[in-house]
Parts: C-alpha cells; structure tokens; sequence
C-alpha cells in the first residue's frame, strides 16, 4: 500500500460554527479536531448545554483529522445529553470518520444522510425528529451495510487511515518524537503502512534493505527495543550508520501484537539522542496497544464480513428457491424449506445448489419437486 | 414432538462436536441456510437452555448433515419428516 504522509498541520484549518434551528442546534466543524483543538470544540459544546441546548447536531462533514481527544469530546458531550434528557446526532459523510466513530463504540450517533457536499445542515434537523423526545439516532442493523458496502472504501484503507491517524496523535504526544511509523506483517511481506514523514519512512526502509534494525528485531522477535543512542549502538551494523546519516540518535520500537503474535511494530524516531525517558516509554506502549487494537478490531471484521458476505448471498438464494416452491406449489414457507431439503437429498446436493436450481430453471423446479 | 427422528438437542449438539464446527460456524452455516435465530440463541439451544422449535432443528440438522458430506463422512442426523420423506412426498 503506498504511503501517503499527513500533509503539515495547519493552524487556520480548525473552524466552529453554530447555528440555531428551530428543532435542533448545528454545530458545524471544520479541519482537524486534535489535541490542540479539541477543546475549543469542547467548550463551545459545554456553552451551548449550559444555555439549554438539548438537540444538538454535530456536522463533521468538513472535518479531516478526528483524533482521539475529538472522539473524547464527542463520547462526553452524548453521555451528559443524553443523561438530560437531550440528544447529540453526528453527521459524518465520510465512511472514514463513520469507522472510526464505530470503532470507538459512537457509531450509533451517526445519523446516515446521502453524502452530498452541497446538503445544508437542515439535512440534521430533519433526522432529529420528536425534537424532545432523548433517543439518539436510531441504531445501524449491525453488520449487514458493510457487506458488500457501497461507499464503503477497502478495508485496507479504513485501517491504514486509523493507523496515520493513531501515529499522528503519537507524534503530537511523545515528547521529542521526530517522526513515528509503523510497519505491519501483511500476507508474509512486512512493509509500512503509515509514516508521519518522509525521513521515518526511510529510516523503515533501510532496515527492510539491510534486514536489520529494532524495528524488524520488535516485529519479529515480539520484544520492545530502546536505542538510546546511536552512536553507541553496536548491533545492526548495516542499518546504525545509514540512521545516522538522516540525523536519527534514538529509536523506540514497540511490537504490535494481534492475538499473542507479533504483526509489526510501532516506531517513533528521535533526532535527539536519549530523547525517549520513562514516560515517553509509557505512552508508546499505550499508544502501540490503541494501535494493536485498531488491528484487532479491523481482522474480526475482516473475518465476519466476509463469512457474511457468502452467507448472506446464500441466504438470499435460498429464500428465493422457497418463494418460488411456495407459489408453485401453494404450500407454507415451512413446507417449501422441506421440500427443497428433501429434493437435495434425492438429487444428492446441497441445498444451496438445490436453490440454485430452483431459482435458475423453470424447468428444473418441475422436474424436481413437482 | 414427532416420533419421526426429529433431531433432539443431545443429536445435533454430537453431532456439532463431531464435525468440529464452533458454535459461531454452525450459526454461519445456519444462517446461509436461512435460519433467524442469532448465533446467541443457537448456543443456548445446543446447551438445553432454549427450547428449539423444529424447523431450527431441521435447519440445524441440514447445516450439520452439509458439513458431514464435505468432510466426506457419512453420518446423518435425522429429519423431523424423515419418515414421510422416505415414504415419499406428503
């Protein structure tokens, strides 16, 4: 997957803006709601409450960054509404931020809407009906729209844009970290999927060159590696001179681990030598298990959209088979699964095949079943 | 209760444990078949904790009697209508 760094944060990009509708307050958002700024956007929330603002509508439409600090917020401000007896709805076309809201257990606040760039926030206040009435945004059925999901980007995608955005906020967090990346084991190649610069992505580069480095000793050995420094650093002989080269002196590698095994690694690079103490240490073995979690989460969806996914269209088709077995034969939903059941049996298939046939051929369903 | 072999619980739970289905396979099956319970229900069902109305046991049974077959094996666990199915139709 190539890599596409985040562009440089700008200090402008970060917009609020409320407006008060009749049934609702939209509070429009717009750049990245991180660190930095996930407070202001806090504090306007916070005022709007203490006025008596119980229907709020949070359009994250124009948002490009939403890091764990906005989530935060988001997670706080529907709790206290809720509690009040109002609500929050979260409008966020983007497939990305509904992922991420899903992740961290908000996704039941989305209100879906067509994604059009050119809808106003009244869209939001049509959504918020029974304007009084506490319930949140109805849930999503759970698994079934990411099934086959139109707008729903690859997977692959979704994860690697958390994973950028779980670096970014590593970036922002641990003191003295020039740069952070991480590596990812990916049907047996190890290659980076995110980087927060062009200087870090090298430094991964040089150890899949010269296959040595921290970086590939965490991923594959599962073990945490601290370089303190550099210049005193003897292992790795190929890879240490190169790192220095791109003004690199001190390396924290954490492994990521998905069920007991090692998938990759988080790496934050430091310019500065002994650059990483003890509470940096603590934060990026936090943020390696946030990172670790976003794997997780993303290989059982993996997993169960795809068993779904089969399912599903099986399922389809044999509903299909009973309907036209019912109507043939004017018999119960019941009674039209055991004749198609039975029919497999003689004809010595499964009854997906069975369904199949049903379905495919007039023909066949008189010839088998009738 | 039909006297024809429906399958009981204790049938379609050995028979689950044969093929080394997991509770959360079975359902997949169960489900693709057309089945509406959740997997939740259908382990309850397995435990004698939920009573299972029969077409969830012929729908179980089929998922259970498909996975034999892949596996090249031959064990069947009965139908509630076997006996009029090897009579012939109703």
């Amino acid at each position: 997957m190539p890599l596409s760094p985040l562009s440089p944060r700008r200090a402008d990009a970060f917009t609020v803006a409320v407006a008060f509708r009749p049934l609702v307050t939209v509070v429009s958002v717009r750049g990245e709601v991180d660190l930095m700024t996930a407070s202001t956007l806090h504090a306007v929330l916070d005022s709007l409450l203490a006025d008596g603002h119980a229907v709020l509508a949070l359009d994250i439409g124009e948002v490009s960054l939403l890091g764990a600090a906005g989530i935060s917020v988001i997670s706080t401000v529907a709790t206290r509404l809720t509690l009040q007896g109002g609500s929050l709805t979260v409008r966020a076309p983007g497939a990305l931020a509904v992922r991420i809201l899903e992740l961290t257990g908000l996704g039941h606040l989305v209100v879906t809407t067509a994604v059009d760039a050119d809808a106003t926030p009244e869209l939001a206040a049509e959504q918020v009906r029974g304007d009084h009435s506490w319930t949140v945004a109805p849930r999503a059925v759970a698994p079934l729209p990411t099934v086959g999901g139109a707008g729903v980007p690859a997977r692959t995608d979704v994860v690697d844009a958390a994973l950028r955005l779980a670096i970014a906020l590593a970036a922002a967090t641990i003191d003295g970290a020039d740069g952070v990346s991480v590596p990812l084991e990916r049907e047996a190649v190890i290659g980076t999927v995110a980087a927060t610069n062009e200087t870090v992505l090298r430094m991964d580069a040089h150890q899949y060159s010269t296959d040595e480095g921290p970086c590939l000793a965490a991923a594959r050995d599962g073990r945490w590696f601290h370089i303190e420094s550099l210049a005193d650093e003897t292992r790795w002989p190929a890879f240490v001179p190169r790192a220095r080269s791109e003004g690199i002196a001190s390396i924290l590698s954490t492994p990521l681990m998905l069920a007991d095994r090692s998938v990759g690694a988080l790496n934050i690079y430091s310019n500065a030598a002994s650059a990483f103490g003890a509470r940096e240490q603590r934060v990026a073995s936090l943020f390696a298990s946030q990172v670790s979690g976003i794997l997780d989460d993303a290989t059982s969806f993996d997993l169960v959209g795809e068993g779904l996914a089969d399912a599903l269209g099986a399922r389809a088709l044999i509903a299909q088979a009973q309907g036209v077995v019912m109507t043939r034969r004017h018999v119960s939903a019941d009674e039209a699964a055991a004749i198609l059941r039975r029919d497999a049996r003689t004809n010595a298939v499964s009854v997906l095949l069975q369904a199949t046939q049903v379905v495919s051929s007039t023909a066949a369903v008189h010839g088998a079943s009738s | 209760m039909s006297s024809a072999g429906e399958p009981t619980l204790d049938a379609l739970e050995a028979a689950r444990r044969e093929t080394g289905l997991s509770i959360a396979e079975l359902w997949r099956r169960y489900f693709a078949l057309g089945g509406m319970r959740t997997a939740l229900e259908i382990d309850a069902f397995l435990n004698g904790a939920l009573l299972a109305e029969t077409r969830d046991r012929d729908v179980l049974a089929v998922a259970l009697n498909e996975t034999f077959a892949e596996l090249g094996r031959d064990h069947r666990v009965p139908y509630s209508d076997d006996e009029r199915a090897e009579a012939g139709e109703p």
